[in-house]
């Protein structure tokens, strides 16, 4: 036991390899898909084969499933691997990061055995279905409801923002079960086809071109046997698994490239005969973000190591949340003010730099201090479970 | 990855919090020290000697322990964390680690024993008034070769604890333009060598920062510490350790003030509930805790690269020293807004910390100064 911030032999040769496959195998679109979260499409599930193929998924899953066994550092330098070329997660990024955990800790064995050796070949994705138009920060509110009809559930409500629902398989659902019940004690969750009948899905399209739904549930009957762990419980499962899916999905090293890039931009670019890299306001703009992005990198890194050695996380993945969130809108408001006016355009416009990368991460920003728990419910959080304040 | 103390880590933290808590006893005694001319007592002095912590980074050939220098943010953080007063700082990390990079085998006999013992107080002095950077190529104060001796002229600018200390690093330029990184030398020096002026500057802080005016200071050849001319990467070295030392007692300050803060706000009554109950306060305690969290890792990591000896430890101290400082200014300034009217009041713990963190946002380069250094390092 000490400090040590590298990584073992075996875990630097995994990230090596893992580098040298996404070096020759990651292009620009599929990671754009990713990242943009455009959809998984042909070339997104190919890809995500290809990855499987490669031997490279799966390393922190279990043997019997398919997987190695290993640690979860390997799934997390996988994704930080992705994440510093321009891709956020893996292909299959719901089922891999967040929902395949939760069917390890709670799924009975045939649940086990019908989704995570898929889940580990990357060739299954999930959709999140829990947020509601009166269930957003609230969730508890949720107003879907699943009744029991012997063999099935029945299932009416309205979902929104479930943004992978137009090209997941599944639709990985939580839905009232008991209306009397308080409800945190009443919702349960569900693994239901994204395609059966009486479901669907209406676009919505978000500032910065990303596309999240709408889903209704009209008379959806679900399988019992679809059912996730026992009835009731779906509350505390989504709230046992917020921490770690945190670890997952906010990912510091994907924003490395944009560092890159603007390195690069005020090196090649010139301002009065000057490259802007000489301007001390640049300059100071720049090695800011880099600050930021290091000192997160490392918050992220603390709260996954607190998750592989077991330790109880109470708010160390919020953290890091709610501070990678923050320092997205500030690194894009830095970037812009060096790219000066050339900052408005957009992809395909005349004269735009950076392929309008920045453009395009000005919109998105707003998006992060509010999906996922919006930096006020992540305060509170970190303010009560973290430092043990009386809640109001 | 691993982000745990060892088990000597473990103890060295709690002997010193221990000892630490008793011999810094309340905000009266930290305002005596403040107005005191030494800044210290004999007493603080020699109990820490007793315990080691004088000898934490030198080798035990030098009266040393041996330790890391992730060991001495250990204790650093200690340090902060109890705000503590007087020149430790200055004669370990700036003095003892100056020799210990760039001194002779005999000049580190010499002098690294009795620091080691507490028999010895030392400082580095750097900066200078025209330009108060740590940059030692900008070092103008001139020392002149004549016969057996150099002779040092000029003045040095915020040098920590020169009045208490009985001999100086002091970095001079012997050859070279301004400017260049070549021609700066290091040499120790007496303090009460003939022509030596000390006058204690009134800081923010109430540290001992003072103005060294050197006027046709004789020092001998033999004290020249390293080579002539090649004083730049010894300095560069020590700025290195200093910052990250600095970065762990400003880690521990913010500590300090986040849990007095979070305690207060439990206890603290109005509009008939306990202050910490609303969201309002909730959300700056959250904001102390993720600045005081994003200080401890990039404060280690920094540590554990120079203890590795890799070349990214000059960028990571310098991202380090960057977030550190603000975070800590930031931690010191929502401490307040939570006490409110009483942490105004001189008697209470929060000036203590938060004119702390103001200096220390200072020492060993501002955060301007550490992007600049990041900027470089990323290549710009």
């Amino acid at each position: 036991m000490a400090w040590d911030f590298g990584y073992t032999k075996e875990e630097d040769a995994y990230k090596q390899k893992v580098a040298a496959f996404l070096d020759k195998e990651l292009t620009e679109e599929i990671a754009r898909q990713n990242w943009e979260d455009l959809g998984l499409d042909a070339e997104g599930r190919a890809f995500g084969k290809k990855l499987y193929e490669a031997g490279l998924l799966g390393w922190s899953w279990p043997v019997e499933y398919g997987g190695k066994g290993l640690s979860p550092i390997y799934d997390f330098i996988l994704i930080d691997e992705l994440g510093k070329r321009w891709s956020a997660h893996v292909p299959n990024d719901v089922a891999y990061t967040m929902v395949g955990h939760t069917i390890l800790r709670r799924g009975n064995d045939a649940m086990k055995k019908e989704f995570i050796p898929r889940i580990v070949r990357g060739e299954i994705e999930f959709g999140l279905g829990y947020t509601e138009p009166e269930a957003g920060s609230d969730l508890a509110n949720m107003k879907m409801t699943a009744i029991d009809q012997g063999d099935t559930y029945l299932i009416n409500g309205q979902k929104t923002f479930n943004t992978e629902s137009h090209y997941s398989d599944y639709h990985w659902l939580a839905a009232k079960t008991d209306l009397k019940a308080s409800p945190y004690k009443g919702i349960s969750l569900f693994i239901v086809d994204q395609r059966a009948p009486g479901i669907t899905i209406r676009p919505m399209i978000t500032m910065s071109g990303e596309r999240t739904n709408e889903v209704f549930y009209d008379d959806v009957k679900v399988p019992k046997n679809r059912l996730v762990g026992e009835v009731n419980k779906g509350f505390y499962y989504m709230m046992e698994a917020l921490m770690s899916e945190r670890n997952y999905v906010f990912t510091p090293s994907r924003y490395y490239p944009y560092l890159n890039m603007i390195i690069d931009y005020a090196k090649k670019t010139t301002y009065q005969g000057k490259p802007l890299s000489e301007d001390p306001m640049v300059r100071q703009k720049i090695a800011q973000i880099a600050v930021e992005i290091e000192t997160t990198q490392l918050l992220s890194d603390h709260a996954r190591w607190m998750e592989w050695n077991h330790q109880t996380m109470t708010c160390e993945p919020e953290i890091t949340k709610v501070v990678i969130s923050e320092m997205e809108q500030r690194m894009v408001d830095n970037a812009m003010q060096i790219l000066d006016q050339y900052c408005q355009l957009e992809e395909g416009s005349k004269h735009v730099p950076l392929k309008g990368r920045i453009e395009w991460e000005f919109l998105h920003s707003f998006m992060t201090t509010i999906g996922a728990g919006t930096s006020e419910v992540g305060r509170t959080v970190i303010a009560t479970r973290g430092l043990g304040l009386p809640r109001g | 990855m691993d982000f745990t103390y060892t088990d000597d880590q473990k103890m060295l933290k709690e002997a010193a919090r221990r000892f630490l808590a008793g011999a810094c006893p309340n905000v009266e005694w930290y305002l005596e020290m403040e107005k005191e001319e030494k800044g210290y007592t004999p007493a603080l002095w020699n109990g820490m000697a007793e315990l080691g912590w004088m000898g934490i980074l030198f080798p035990e050939e030098y009266g040393g322990i041996g330790g890391s220098v992730l060991d001495m943010v250990t204790l650093m953080e200690e340090m902060g964390y109890a705000a503590l007063p007087g020149p430790y700082f200055s004669t370990v990390i700036l003095g003892g680690c100056t020799i210990l990079t760039a001194g002779s085998d005999a000049q580190k006999q010499e002098f690294l024993p009795k620091i080691a013992e507490g028999s010895l107080r030392m400082t580095l002095a750097l900066t200078e008034p025209a330009t108060t950077q740590y940059n030692p190529s900008l070092i103008t104060v001139k020392a002149k070769a004549e016969g057996d001796s150099y002779v040092i002229d000029g003045t040095k600018l915020f040098v920590p604890d020169a009045n208490v200390s009985d001999w100086m690093v002091v970095a001079a330029r012997t050859a070279g333009k301004d400017a260049d990184r070549d021609g700066i030398s290091l040499f120790l020096v007496d303090t009460k060598s003939p022509g030596i002026g000390i006058s204690l500057l009134k800081t923010v802080a109430g540290d001992k920062q003072c103005e060294v005016v050197f006027k046709k200071v004789k020092v001998p050849k033999a004290n020249l510490l390293g080579e002539p001319g090649k004083g730049f990467a010894a300095i560069e070295k020590t700025l290195e350790i200093a910052a990250v030392a600095k970065c762990a007692e400003m880690l521990g300050g913010s500590n300090k003030v986040m849990e007095l803060a979070v305690a207060y706000a439990k206890e603290r009554v109005q509009f008939g509930k306990a202050i910490g109950t609303f969201q309002a306060v909730q959300h700056l305690c959250a904001n102390m805790k993720m600045a005081t969290e994003q200080s401890i890792y990039i404060t280690y990591k920094a540590a554990w690269m120079i203890d590795q000896g890799m070349p990214e430890a000059r960028k990571f101290a310098a991202v380090a020293k960057t977030w550190v400082s603000e975070a800590y200014k930031k931690v010191a300034l929502i401490g307040h807004q939570i006490f409110g009217g009483t942490g105004y009041i001189v008697e209470h713990a929060m000036p203590i910390y938060s004119r702390r963190a103001k200096a220390g946002e200072y020492a060993f380069g501002s955060p301007n100064y550490q992007r600049e250094i990041v900027a470089r390092e990323l290549g710009l």
